[in-house]
């Protein structure tokens, strides 16, 4: 997850605070000593209780996948060889469900189940990897229109499937993967720009999508929607 | 390839396997609504990089595995990638791209 670390105009640094609540990470801003959810980016506890991080798109992918896609990437510098994660056996263990049994967990999926999951205000959806494949997805969050899926990158991203106050129609073609609306405008996924056709230029407004285990998603939002296939 | 991609969206495991498994019981410090928070480890003993470097994808290439997990993130045009093995680390990094100050997190 990535997020904007500025609120009113002031930066902000973050680091790990040693904390988990609802079995994820708090962050802990050094400036007021607010204590932040990674999940949600919001203040749970400390001087900006109940601010709001933006939450910005960043995907996760492989190296391959990023570099092919994104030729002039600058890579984080390693200052000593990392070779492999130090968690795999956490990932393969479909019984290990974080640090402590999640106290809301939700029986709609194994917890271990990756799920990508988008919200607006209190509205959430979960969309399962199965459902993702080839394939755009199309949720309603609230009253928002919202499409997620996998672009070239390998990275699962989400718009608002709006523009210029139109609701669109997204269908992926299974034999090029190009993404076209009802009026035969040709879309990007990765970008969210309209890439020919007649809504040429357009750009669709991101939503921040968070791939998480079922477990920790459904522990803050036990009201959202899932889309497994 | 992508069941590799771990993604539990957190950093909970960081706090195990660090180290740090003698450490007495976790303490509950506090309880925001209804749930505990508890204290594994003291503040910044997992450190966040607060003065990332950077380099070219090219050399990139000498440190990274083809199927390494990445996050990544592009904004105003400028790609980042953050090795999630490295990241395992250090959860945060305080970056700032093209202007605008971020926080990546694992």
């Amino acid at each position: 997850m990535v997020y904007a670390r500025t609120l009113g105009g002031t930066k902000y640094t973050f680091q790990v605070s040693g904390r988990l609540w609802r079995n994820s990470l708090i962050m802990v801003d050094r400036e007021t000593e607010t204590s932040w959810s990674q999940i949600t980016g919001r203040a749970i506890d400390g001087p900006h209780r109940g601010a709001q991080l933006e939450k910005l798109a960043a995907v996760e992918t492989t190296w391959e996948d990023w570099r092919t896609a994104h030729p002039e990437t600058k890579v984080l510098k390693k200052s000593k060889e990392v070779l492999s994660s130090h968690y795999q056996s956490y990932f393969d263990d479909p019984e290990k469900l974080g640090l402590f049994r999640a106290q809301w967990l939700e029986e709609r999926m194994p917890g271990k189940t990756l799920v990508y999951g988008a919200s607006i205000g209190p509205h959430a959806v979960a969309v399962t990897e199965g459902a993702l494949v080839d394939e755009v997805v199309e949720a309603t969050l609230g009253d928002t229109p919202v499409v997620l899926a996998r672009a070239r990158d390998g990275g699962v991203r989400a718009f608002v499937a709006r523009a210029e106050g139109e609701i669109l129609e997204l269908g992926r073609n299974p034999k090029t993967g190009e993404v076209r609306d009802a009026g035969g405008s040709i879309w990007d996924l990765g970008s969210g720009r309209c890439i020919s056709g007649p809504r040429s230029g357009s750009h669709l407004e991101s939503v921040a999508v968070t791939p998480v285990y079922w477990f920790a998603w459904s522990g803050f939002y036990p009201n959202t929607q899932v889309i497994d296939r | 390839m992508r069941s590799i991609i771990a993604a539990f969206g957190m950093a909970v495991l960081a706090l195990i396997g660090m180290g740090h498994a003698s450490s007495p019981v976790p303490e509950v410090v506090a309880t925001i609504g209804g749930e505990q928070v508890y204290q594994l480890l003291p503040v910044g003993a997992i450190p966040a990089i607060d003065d990332p470097g950077f380099v070219s994808g090219a050399e990139a290439e000498l440190q990274m595995r083809a199927d390494e997990p990445v996050l990544g993130v592009v904004i105003d045009g400028e790609a980042r990638a953050y090795s999630l093995w490295q990241l395992d680390a250090h959860e945060i990094v305080n970056d700032e791209i093209s202007g605008s100050a971020i926080a990546a997190t694992w």
